[in-house]
């Protein structure tokens, strides 16, 4: 249960945390190269298969769905209210007053696929990465050890925290704090839960330094490590990918500009409904789950 | 009048299809002290939370006299069931330990005066007096440990359950929580246990619930209980010292219905008279 990382043996898992970090970021740069929401869309579908061949679908997919909720939130707000561009130009009439704008949609479609591509690509990272490699990665590109092992402990003890807190609340529930009472006493009962979270944290990380210092954390020389990693032909096929991938974005880009087909209403309406679709399943299935839990 | 605390039937699966109970029964009247003892991840914490609500059942019902736990919140059960949690940093944030007595009876809406009574009493029961003004977190675990319980206590649930009481406990706060316990079992509450502290166990000298990977092995008076070897092997249980050396003295005329050390003594003694009386005979 440590961090997000689910244990695997695919490629992804195997390559370099280097590689993959080096991956993460041009993905950023394809989506930030161009406006185009049929460009962003692609990308981030061509990652899907990424995901499914890592045998991540399962994780991916539970932890996807917080940022449709974004998206859902981004293109349906900016499509409606956002004054940028031309607001005579409309989409779609909802009713009078009500109206999805083409340049704001255009707009509101973009961000979302940038969110969601870029999203999914650090999933892809973060799920097939351990917290030690990561470290070490970082390590290998001359960051201080001590402050790589600051960025892999602040990791690691997200998730022990997330337990402290579940704890903790059931230590204050079991004194009578009734936590699903009105918004504002919620509010109040925030100083008995986080208190005690702050408290024993310090305690924590106190603890932990002298435990580091008992094993000679702060000696100072070279360090081995042991999970060791090589950049091997994997990764270099892949970066080579990646390079190659880059180049032609970027040629693509310098030629034909940031926009490389005309955007039609027909695609914008696809993005729009489409994520509105993918964001009322995930809905329903909530809302079938809860259903499911009081009626047992 | 069936028992105050009911259990029927009782799975608990947790998400990720780990199930870590399955088909508990079990009845508790008042004044009972029971002892749930099992190896650790045999489900004896995740048994004792559905008694004040932190976990609902899969599967079975839970009764607190007429409340099914079920459908009660938390808070409203932990009124009738007090539940002192192992490690009393997690409940502690007040800045005096007297503000940390009062908390939970004004949680409940108790008035000013009820309060006032109530934290007196369990200020004497602790000895606390010296301490009221304290910041908790300047304490020792011992004391941290007295005052988590004391404001438990304080709430007057019907029901105390008390997760591995004396673990990390000295010898003098392991015997102040025997006689709070002894005491509450005296005042008719029910308190029921989490402990590998076979020695207080045996002490109290309570039923016990042998629970082993979420089935409830055995349950009855802890003589009882721990002479069944291959149960207790099962359990990964091993009896109170005292009881296996009687055990290995049998065959002196030891008698092996023996649970605590001062019982082992007045055996000694009485099996030395027996041995005098004899030699005095043949002489
Ligand atoms: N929150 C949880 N989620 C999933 N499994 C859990 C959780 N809490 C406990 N378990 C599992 O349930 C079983 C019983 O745990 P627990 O009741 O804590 O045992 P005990 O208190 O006897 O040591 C263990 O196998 C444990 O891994
Ligand atoms: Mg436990």
């Amino acid at each position: 249960m440590n961090s997000m990382y689910v244990q695997g043996n695919s490629f992804l898992h195997q390559l370099d945390p280097r590689t993959k970090i080096l991956f993460v970021f041009s993905i950023i740069l394809f989506v930030f190269l161009f406006y185009d929401p049929m460009f962003q869309f692609l990308v981030t579908v061509s990652l899907l298969p990424i995901v499914f061949l890592s045998g991540l679908t399962t994780p991916y997919l539970k932890t996807v769905k917080f940022m449709f909720l974004l998206v859902f939130l981004i293109i349906t707000v900016h499509g409606l209210y956002n004054p940028m561009g031309d607001v005579t130009k409309v989409t779609w009439q909802l009713t009078e007053n009500l109206s999805f704008k083409h340049d704001a949609l255009i707009y509101g479609a973009v961000m979302s696929f940038r969110i969601l591509s870029i999203g999914t690509a650090t999933l892809l990272f973060v799920m097939s990465t351990h917290p030690s490699d990561l470290a070490n990665a970082l390590v290998k590109w001359k960051v201080p050890h001590a402050v790589a092992f600051m960025i892999l402990s602040t990791f690691q003890l997200i998730p022990i925290i997330g337990r402290e807190a579940k704890v903790i609340m059931e230590a204050q529930q079991a004194r009578c704090l009734d936590v699903k009472a009105n918004m504002i006493q919620r509010v109040k009962h925030l100083i008995p839960l986080f208190a005690p979270l702050f408290i024993t944290s310090f305690m924590r990380v106190h603890q932990m330094s002298q435990v580091l210092e008992c094993r000679g954390f702060s000696s100072t020389g070279p360090k081995t490590s042991l999970r060791e990693m090589t950049i091997g032909f994997r990764d270099y096929a892949f970066l080579t990918a990646i390079a190659l991938f880059a180049l032609a974005a970027i040629t693509l880009r310098a030629v034909v500009g940031g926009t490389l087909l005309p955007i039609t209403d027909f695609v914008l309406m696809s993005a729009l409904i489409g994520i509105w679709i993918v964001c009322s399943i995930y809905f329903f299935d909530f809302l079938w789950k809860s259903v499911r839990k009081k009626v047992v | 009048m069936s028992a105050f605390l009911r259990v029927e039937n009782l799975t608990h699966i947790y998400p990720g299809k780990i199930k870590a109970l399955e088909s508990i029964n079990l009845e508790i009247g008042e004044g009972e002290v029971v002892a749930v003892l099992g190896r650790n991840g045999s489900g004896k914490t995740t048994l004792v939370k559905h008694f004040n609500g932190l976990l609902k059942p899969t599967k079975g019902n839970v009764w607190i006299g007429d409340m099914n736990a079920k459908k009660h919140s938390v808070a409203k059960l932990s009124a009738k069931v007090g539940y002192v949690f192992q490690n009393s940093n997690h409940q502690t944030f007040l800045p005096s330990v007297e503000q940390e007595l009062r908390y939970g009876c004004e949680n409940i809406g108790l008035d000013e005066e009820t309060i006032q009574e109530r934290v007196e009493r369990v200020t004497e029961l602790f000895q606390l007096e010296d301490i009221l003004e304290t910041n908790p977190f300047d304490l020792n675990s011992t004391q941290r440990k007295e005052v988590g319980m004391a404001s438990i206590l304080a709430i007057e649930p019907k029901v105390i359950v008390l997760d591995e009481p004396t673990t990390g406990q000295d010898h003098a706060g392991s015997e102040r929580i025997k006689e709070v316990i002894t005491m509450l079992k005296e005042q008719g509450h029910i308190v029921i246990l989490v402990t590998h502290d076979m020695q207080l166990v045996g002490e109290l000298d309570c039923r016990v619930v042998v629970i082993s990977n979420g089935k409830k092995l055995a349950d009855g008076a802890a003589r009882e209980v721990f002479k069944d070897k291959a149960m207790l092997k099962e359990a990964s249980l091993e009896p109170p010292q005292v009881m296996t050396l009687a055990e290995q003295l049998t065959s002196f005329g030891v008698n092996d219905h023996v649970l605590t050390v001062e019982e082992m003594i007045k055996e000694y003694k009485r099996v030395k008279k027996l041995d005098i009386n004899k030699q005095l005979q043949t002489s």
